[in-house]
Order: C-alpha cells, then structure tokens, then sequence
C-alpha cells in the first residue's frame, strides 16, 4: 500500500512515462482532451475513469496504437512519434483484453514475440512463466487458458523486454476475485521490487485504491491533475456517515442533533444516514452508546467516481 | 528486432493455423479427383481407336462448324486455331493428345494459373493482416519496438514463401499423380509450343519446339509469378478490409469476374489491364488463343506487375499510417 515516505522519494525518480497535452478527435467529436500526466518509476499509477470517458482511447496513443491529434508521448524522454523502436524498447503493454494467438502454446506465443525484441528476451521465458505461476501449463494452447491465465500470460509477454514502463487496460476486467488480487500482488511487487513503472487503467476506485499510488481521474476526456490516492479520497471525502443501529428510530433522534439524518427506507431496516463531521463521529458514538443504542458498523460510504468528480470539478464541465 | 526471427514468426502462425492443412488437402484431393477423371474419360475417348483416324474425325467435325458459320467469333478463333493445332502435329506424325505423367504436371500449371493457384495465394494472404485484427494480436504486434513497416514487410515474404512452396507443392503432387496413371517418364521428351492465330489464319511461324522440362519450368515459373501478384494484391485487401472474410470474398468475385468477362464481353478491350485477364499467363506462353486478341506473356507479366507493385506500395501505406481503434 501507499505511503508517505514512497510520496516523498517520488520527486526524484525519474519520469518514465509523459502525456503532454494529448487530444484525440473522431470526426467532431473530442475524445480525449489535451491530457496530461507524468508516470514515474517505481510507482503504480492509476488511470481512473467510467467506460467511454477516454481511457482506451488514451492508451492507444500511449503506445502508438492511434495517432494523437496533438499532444505528444515521450517515454525515457524519446519521443514516441518520432523513435518509435527506440521509444517502444522500454514499453510493456496490454490494451484491453490480453489477446495472444490462441492457435499456439503459451510458450509459442512468449517465443514469438520475444523475436521482436533484442536478443536475450527469450532467455527469460522460464524466469517470467513462474513469476505469473504459468510455468506448468506453458506448453498447452492459449485456447485451453482461462481468461485470468491469458491475463497472466499477457503480462509476462509485456514484461518479455524488460520494459521501464508496463502499460495495463483494465487488468481486472472479466476476472475472479481471487484473480484479481493475484494481478494485484503482481503489479505491486513488479512496482516495489524492480523499480518498474506500471500504469493501470481501472473504472472501479475500489480497484484503483488498493493498487495505486498516485491517480488520475478520467471524465469526457479530460484529467484532472495526478494526486495520491488518499489525498484525493480525502478531498472528497463526505461526511456521511451510514450506522447500523438498533433502535435505529434512536440512534435517528440522536444523530440529528450533528447534521440532516434519515433512516434508510429499505433493505437494511437498521442503518441510519447521518451527516456528522469527521471529527464529531467518536462524540456520536459515545452519545449513542450512553443512550444504550446497539451500533453493529459505522462506515463512511464510498463517493462514486461521478461523485468525485463532480466535487472536485465543481461540476463545470458536466 | 532481426528480420528473419520476423519472418520465422509470420510462418510459424501460417503453418500451425488450420488453413495450411487445408490448403494441402485441396491440392492432394483435387489433383488425385483430376488425375481419375480424366484417365477413365480418355479411355472412353480412345475406344481402342487408332489415334491417327481419330484427330482426322475429330479435325472434320470442327471444320464442319466452321462451315456452319453460326459460331460466336471467339469461338472460331479458338476452332481455326485448334484445326492448325492438330494439322500441324497429324504433318509430323506426333499425337495432339499423348500424356505421360511430366505432361499432365505442365498442363496442371496451365490448368491452375487462373483460378487455383489465385485462389490458394488468396486463402494465405486474405487472412495475413486482417487476422490479426481479428484476433486481437494486432496491438501486441504494433507495439513491440519494430515499426510498422518491417511488420508488413515479414508478412510479405512470408506470403510470399507460403505462395512458393504451394506452386511447388502442387506441381510435386501433380506430377506424383499424374505419373500413376500415365507413367513417370517422358520429360525429354519434345513438346510444341508457340501455336498462335494471325488474323483469320492459323500462323505457323511461331512454333517452336522445345524439351518438356524447359517448357514445364517455363510454365511452372508464370503460373508462380501469376499466383504472386495476387497474394500481393490480397495482402492489400487484408490490410484496408481488416476483415478475412470480406477480403476473401473481394478476392474471390474478382477472381470469377475475371473468368466469365472475356467470355461476356470478348470485345471490351480494356479488360486486358485488369490483372485477372492476364492470370493464364502459361497459357499465352504455350500458345493458347489469349481471350483478347493482343496479350502475350510480356504484356500480361506487365500488368499483373504493375497491379502488383502497385498494391504492395498501398498496402504499406495504408499499414503504416491507420491508427488501431477496433
């Protein structure tokens, strides 16, 4: 997980990956607007976003995919435009689903397009196959993985060159939970462990928060300026709280006296919405429990990603 | 990174994918279907009749037609040109329609050229560019450390090494056949070629007499090349359709096109620079009357060249520059 020391050391490390400005149009349409955001090495960075806002569209000029109408990518400083190879040496990427050529062996595929590297990327086959737990089934056909095994695969093909930077769309998407947090362990120890860059595009802040270190918020094709994870929930933090208590009718009574409280109409017959101040929830817990009202969970709930960044935009764009 | 480690690649994916199995089959499978076919009509045809009286009958009838005078044109173009044809070989003594096993592997190549061979060079180039996009590796493909254009340039001489071996595969396979039902000897054996019609007349001038297995590489080498430029011109509707199917099918109508124009249309005369009129080019080499009056193996090389060159530059340009969005 992130932390204050790793946020500091940050400044220094050397930018891997920056967007300056990219725009990219689909006849009038405005896709992506002049986005912006620096990737450093060492650090998982979130590309946060609903479907449609922009994300895929950003990736596929990241790595060359799509032309941006301006803007540019330098990664190591190499424009990506104009040194495409040299440029492309230090990426490792998967864009959207991790599509292999399902007609050939898990190793077929890592051999394949480790002929499209320098020499020696085949002479990590072994050493990635059991970083990503493939090593057993390396030698069956792609079309007899199951979709968290391609995802796997997927990322050690990325890793094949030993890229600075590695490039993930939606690495959950159509996985099991515990798939998911394989990939997670994954992407945090290639961060810790070997100093690696990775960008991972997500439309769950659930996802994002427990992956990331600093984040970048996606909507209609624009970003907001990159933060740590923690700041940004902090800055929009609200300060409703959900309480499940029993009476809840009460706990409602009590609750009141911080801010407007409703108990909530259905589904869960206990809980109570109240908005208490951040620093007023340990006194309404005392009042309640003085009061001899039962508190099962206190939570505050998760802002939706719309949520945010309607806060964080003052709405101005929407 | 090294360009035969690409190359190495683009084969690997055409020789495990399921295609290359079929296009073995059809060879196998038609060529044996052709070879069967045509020894049990020949025996019928014979009947154990001298082949001397038989070109004689057989040269009356058509002389017969011509009387009748009701022919299309083409038609007697190709009827004067067949009675000089078996005149010419009755003058010498030679049997218009002996066949050994060397003979049939030629006259597979003739057979071929405009509509196996193309259709062979279709089913690996159609695929080559638009099955990436298919399957979805067109994005790990176009963002490895290799540009564009060398990606391209390994599918290309893949192709083009796949189009290769089929043409030689096939003339094995023709030959292996063809040799069970007439025997595997025969390949010094001389062959004329040349026959051409000069007007209304049958022209004599041009013949010329060659041993069967110059003529076979002659022949084999025209029908390669023909199949080439197609794969080349496939290669381009791979990349601009993205879609196997739609590019195969493009492929394939233009294909028949190609076949039924002359025969619709015999006096639309700019349809000799479409590069499907000039796909039988072993068949104006060996003499046959071209389907317009006017092509020769130098013009129709020439076009399909020129389609060809032309494609590949396209293809490449198109390649190179379209983002990847699907």
């Amino acid at each position: 997980m992130p932390n204050a020391g790793a946020a500091e050391s940050r400044l220094e490390r050397e930018i891997v990956l920056s967007a300056e400005g990219l725009t990219k149009r689909f006849g009038k349409r405005e896709a992506v607007s002049g986005v912006s955001f620096d990737v450093r090495a060492g650090e998982v960075f979130g590309f946060l976003g609903p479907n449609g806002a922009g994300k895929t569209t950003t990736i596929r000029m990241l790595v060359g995919l799509a032309r941006p109408d301006a803007g540019r990518v330098r990664i190591r400083g190499l424009d990506l435009a104009r040194d495409f190879e040299r440029a492309m040496a230090h990426v490792g990427s998967i864009v959207e689903a991790p599509d292999l050529y399902k007609y050939l062996t898990g190793r077929e595929n890592l051999l394949h397009f480790s002929r499209m590297l320098p020499p020696g990327a085949a002479e990590r086959i072994e050493e990635l196959a059991s970083l990503v737990a493939l090593s057993e089934r390396l030698d069956d056909r792609v079309s007899a993985y199951s979709l968290g095994m391609r995802q796997r695969l997927g990322i050690a093909q990325a890793l094949l060159g030993n890229p600075d930077i590695l490039i993930l769309d939606e690495p959950a998407n159509g996985l099991d939970p515990a798939g998911i947090r394989e990939i997670r362990q994954l992407v945090r120890r290639l961060a810790g462990e070997r100093g690696i860059a990775v960008f991972v595009s997500s439309h769950l802040l659930s996802e994002i928060e427990q992956m990331c270190d600093r984040v970048a918020i996606i909507h209609r094709g624009r970003t907001l300026a990159a933060a740590p994870v923690a700041e940004l929930l902090e800055r929009v933090a609200s300060d409703v709280v959900r309480v499940r208590a029993r009476p809840a009718q009460r706990a409602a009574e009590i609750l009141a006296a911080f801010g407007p409280t409703e108990i909530e109409p259905e589904g869960a017959a206990d809980a109570v919405a109240a908005r208490v101040p951040p620093e007023k929830v340990p006194e309404a817990l005392r009042r309640l429990l003085a009061a001899g009202v039962d508190v099962y969970s206190v939570e505050r709930p998760v802002p939706s990603l719309e949520e945010i960044f309607l806060e964080i935009t003052g709405g101005e764009t929407v | 990174m090294r360009f035969p480690g690409l190359v190495e690649n683009e084969i690997l994916k055409i020789s495990k994918q399921r295609r290359f199995r079929v296009v073995v089959l059809i060879l196998v499978v038609l060529i044996g279907l052709i070879v069967f076919a045509q020894s049990r009509g020949r025996e019928r045809f014979r009947r154990g009749k001298d082949w001397r009286v038989q070109t004689q009958e057989r040269m009356a009838q058509i002389q017969n037609w011509l009387r009748d005078g009701r022919m299309p044109a083409a038609s007697q173009r190709w009827a004067r040109f067949e009675l000089g044809r078996l005149q010419y070989h009755l003058e010498r003594n030679m049997d218009p329609e002996a066949i050994s096993g060397p003979l049939f592997a030629r006259g597979f190549a003739n057979a071929a050229s405009y509509l196996l061979l193309p259709l062979l060079a279709i089913v690996f180039a159609s695929d080559i560019v638009s099955g990436e996009f298919q399957q979805g590796t067109i994005k790990i493909l176009l963002t490895r450390p290799v540009r564009r254009s060398r990606v391209l340039a390994s599918k290309l001489a893949a192709l083009l090494l796949a189009i290769t071996l089929t043409v030689l595969f096939g003339g094995a396979v023709a030959y292996a056949l063809g040799g069970i039902a007439y025997g595997y000897a025969g390949w010094d054996a001389p062959v004329l070629t040349g026959f051409r019609v000069a007007g209304q007349s049958f022209d004599p001038a041009g013949i010329r007499e060659i041993v069967l297995w110059k003529e076979t590489i002659l022949v084999y080498g025209l029908a390669w090349f023909a199949a080439l430029c197609v794969g080349a011109i496939a290669l381009l509707t791979s990349v601009v359709l993205r879609s196997t199917a739609a590019s195969m099918g493009t492929m394939l109508a233009a294909l028949i096109a190609g076949t039924i124009l002359p025969r619709l249309a015999p006096s639309w005369d700019a349809q000799k620079y479409l590069f499907v009129t000039n796909l039988p080019l072993p068949d104006y080499y060996s003499g046959s009357p071209p389907p317009i009056p006017g092509l020769t193996v130098g013009f129709g090389a020439a076009v399909l060249a020129a389609w060809a060159l032309a494609a590949t530059a396209a293809a490449f340009a198109v390649f190179a520059r379209r983002d990847v969005l699907a």
